[in-house]
């Protein structure tokens, strides 16, 4: 026997060599698998839960990073009280918001004389007028609304095109600024309403049709406006309170109603400090970025991503779908829309916020580049990156994005493709199904945020360095929620909780389904046109509002979110 | 001179594992391969894209009577809660006190306003279950000084999960 077993047991160099190199195949598989970029333990309670619940609600949720016993963060830093205070004073790096290459003190200056011309040649008066802002976002947008905001004037923003005749006829307003192409459409409108009253019109840019003329109505040019207060003694107001409002962001989530959203300072600050820690703290934003956005200014978290980027200093842009008055031809939103903003003479994008049509057609477009170039690379690399994905890791510099993904992205975004390095996403539902492939395409957290024309900053927002894709049934289900990924937790100055709850699926362990309601420093208050007067509509007596969506959460603290 | 023999068994059972190696790092296993199982892992250790099995536990917040309130004495190792001024407490974290054998374990499952108030956890305090609920109107000021700052420290300590109503109101 013994004799038998060594004759099969023989060794010899090569013995030696294959053993070696088995070895060092097994430690390296072993030790060198990706390590997931966050830890799933920290995945597995994303939420903070009260410990009582009433009955028919859900209890309240928080984020884990705030806690149920933290404050709610108001501003990005102590001295942010007012919507001038993002302006910074002691920064003075000259960054590009839209076409305009700008430093904070000269923003500063230019807003404060356009808000002194404005008073001077208009008979605005603090607190009282309102002026109803009919702009694309472009710098002259950010310096009306600083400029109003800092003389405590009221400004009006519409979300589409549709609301204009039901405000000027529910609110007329004291004072429009316009574009000079959307003039005539303006001057139109108030002809036709007949309004007794008379209006002052600012307009920006030169009106092709050379200068047009209405009785009762006033037309000054935006240039005359800022000379004019660059010319004269500046006028101080007195600051306002971070609690007053300076805007009313008109919107309709249904055809022929009309809501406004009040937001005030406060809101806006509130806003911007969540939107802020929506990419992860290692690379959090510094004005080295470039942010674009897909979401217009008129919008109220369109108008705190904007303040975001000028609060931190980055450069600036939207894109063309955000264009609301001129060019309102519907702008797609996908790839074209992105590249165009190559226009632009800002920095290559870094941090954009798109929506859900944007990434969609991003990744079909990158990865049926990649697969046109090599089939069998392409297939690998996918696999790779798959397996990456299941660890819980993604990192846009792989050999695999060198060898294959990198050159798609070049080709479909154009040179710039390199610099993005986080998305966020809003605006609509994004399906879970398409998410690990957007993930391969793009290789960059994507944040899926669930936004509210009542609040500026995201409501819910998902963890920046969440990779987990749990099983999606079928078509056939009947779950309106299997098919959408999920929001994450509430962001973190927001409270969320859900009512109209079934008690009992909730006491036998199951997830907790209904309405979604928020509360917090950045969720404003809502202006409904009763039968035939404004009434302001402030939640509920616990300052609960609701946002018109339903929710489910699930156990690890994440929200889903259908819309209604 | 060095010998090379491919055939002997343990070369080739070497070579075997190389090359399954090899395959396994070129070509990792694809996403099908392990979505056959559709088992979502509850712990983080059986994998990343895992969820906990449970929601955190929350309590439902009920309206009491004293009668309904009675059975949570935790005599029978359950519940404790205890009653100030109408609002109903979870003291099951402090069994030791308020738990059958406790200092304090005569409120449990009781109205305790008088006996707060009045800094006393004598019998006489409590009223009987199935009697009104007591008015409180005797107390002087201090006494309910005395009892709101229970209230607060019962608050930050303890749970609030129910309010106490007379028996015949539900």
């Amino acid at each position: 026997m013994a004799f038998q077993l060594s004759d099969y047991l023989v060794t010899d160099d090569l013995t030696i060599l294959l053993c070696l190199i088995a070895a060092s195949l097994f430690l390296l598989s072993n030790l060198y698998k990706p390590q997931p970029l966050v830890h799933p333990i920290l995945l597995g309670r994303q939420s903070d839960v009260a410990r009582v619940r009433n009955p028919g609600q859900s209890a309240v949720y928080r984020n884990y990073g705030t806690g149920m016993m933290g404050r709610l963060p108001v501003r990005p830093a102590k001295d942010i009280n007012l919507l001038t205070d993002l302006v910074k004073v002691d920064f003075d790096a000259p960054r590009t918001l839209w076409s305009t290459k700008i430093t904070n003190p000269e923003l500063r200056e230019r807003f404060m004389n356009f808000g002194t011309g404005l008073i001077r040649l208009t008979n605005l008066t603090a607190k009282e007028s309102n002026v109803l802002v009919l702009l694309d976002d472009s710098i002259e947008f950010l310096l009306a609304d600083l400029a109003l905001a800092s003389h405590s004037i009221a400004s009006f923003t519409l979300t589409s095109l549709d609301l204009l005749s039901p405000v000027l006829e529910r609110h007329p307003p004291d004072a429009i600024i316009c574009h000079a192409s959307f003039l005539p459409q303006l001057m139109e409108l108030i002809y036709d309403s007949a309004e007794t009253g008379h209006h002052t019109i600012i307009v920006v840019g030169e009106s092709p049709d050379g200068p047009l003329t209405l009785a009762g109505v006033r037309v000054l040019k935006w240039d005359d406006v800022e000379k004019n207060g660059k010319q004269t003694e500046k006028i101080i107001s007195p600051a306002p309170d971070p609690n007053d409002i300076f805007t009313v962001s008109f919107f309709s989530s249904r055809p022929g109603e009309l809501r406004g959203a009040q937001l005030t300072h406060q809101n806006l600050t509130a806003g911007v400090a969540a939107a802020r820690v929506l990419l992860p703290l290692s690379s959090a934003i510094s004005p080295l970025d470039t942010i674009v956005s897909a979401h217009s200014m008129n919008t109220a978290y369109g108008r705190s991503i904007a303040y975001m980027a000028v609060y931190e200093g980055t450069s600036f842009a939207t894109l063309d779908s955000t264009k609301i008055f001129a060019g309102a031809e519907a702008t797609a939103e996908d790839t074209s829309d992105l590249t165009n903003v190559s226009n632009l003479p800002i920095p290559f994008p870094t941090i954009a916020f798109l929506k859900p049509g944007h990434v969609h057609s991003l990744t079909t477009s990158i990865l049926e580049r990649a697969k046109q170039s090599s089939r069998l690379l392409f297939q690998t690399a996918w696999r790779h990156k798959l397996s990456g994905l299941a660890e819980g890791f993604l990192t846009k510099d792989s050999l695999w994005d060198r060898i294959v993904f990198e050159g798609a992205r070049q080709t479909v975004v154009g040179v710039g493709a390199g610099t993005v390095r986080g998305v966020v996403v809003s605006g609509g539902p994004l399906e879970a199904a398409a998410l690990p492939a957007a993930r391969v395409a793009l290789s960059v957290p994507i944040v899926n945020a669930f936004t509210n024309p009542l609040v500026p900053g995201p409501v819910l927002a998902s963890h920046p360095l969440d990779l987990q894709s749990f099983p999606v049934p079928g078509e056939a289900s009947s779950d309106p929620f299997a098919q959408h990924y999920h929001c994450g937790p509430p962001s973190i100055n927001v409270e969320a909780k859900l009512l109209g709850v079934k008690d009992d699926v909730v006491e036998a362990g199951g997830d907790p389904e209904g309405a979604l309601f928020v509360r917090g420093p950045s969720v404003g208050k809502e202006l409904v046109f009763g039968e035939d007067s404004w009434e302001q509509v402030n939640g509920d007596e616990e300052g609960w509002v609701a946002t018109g969506v339903r929710g489910k959460v699930v156990s690890n603290g994440t929200f889903k979110v259908v819309v209604a | 001179m060095p010998s090379f023999d491919l055939g002997a068994p343990i070369n080739t059972a070497l070579l075997l594992y190389i090359l399954y190696a090899v395959q396994r790092i070129l070509f990792p296993p694809s996403s099908s391969v392990k979505s056959k199982s559709t088992q979502i892992p509850t712990e983080f250790k059986h994998g990343y894209s895992w969820m906990p099995k449970a929601h955190p536990p929350t309590v439902l917040f009920t309206t009491y009577t004293p009668k309904t309130l009675e059975p949570y004495n935790g005599k029978d190792g359950g519940r404790i809660l205890l009653a100030i001024d109408g609002t109903v407490f979870d003291v099951t974290a402090g069994r030791n006190f308020y738990g059958p054998n406790g200092m304090y374990g005569n409120f449990a499952g009781r109205d305790a306003t008088r006996g707060m108030a009045k800094q006393s956890f004598d019998e006489e305090m409590l009223t009987p279950v199935d009697q009104p609920l007591d008015k409180c109107e005797d107390l002087v000021p201090e006494e309910i000084e005395n009892m709101k700052g229970w209230i607060d420290h019962f608050s930050n300590k303890y749970i609030i999960c129910g309010k106490l109503v007379e028996n015949d109101a539900i």
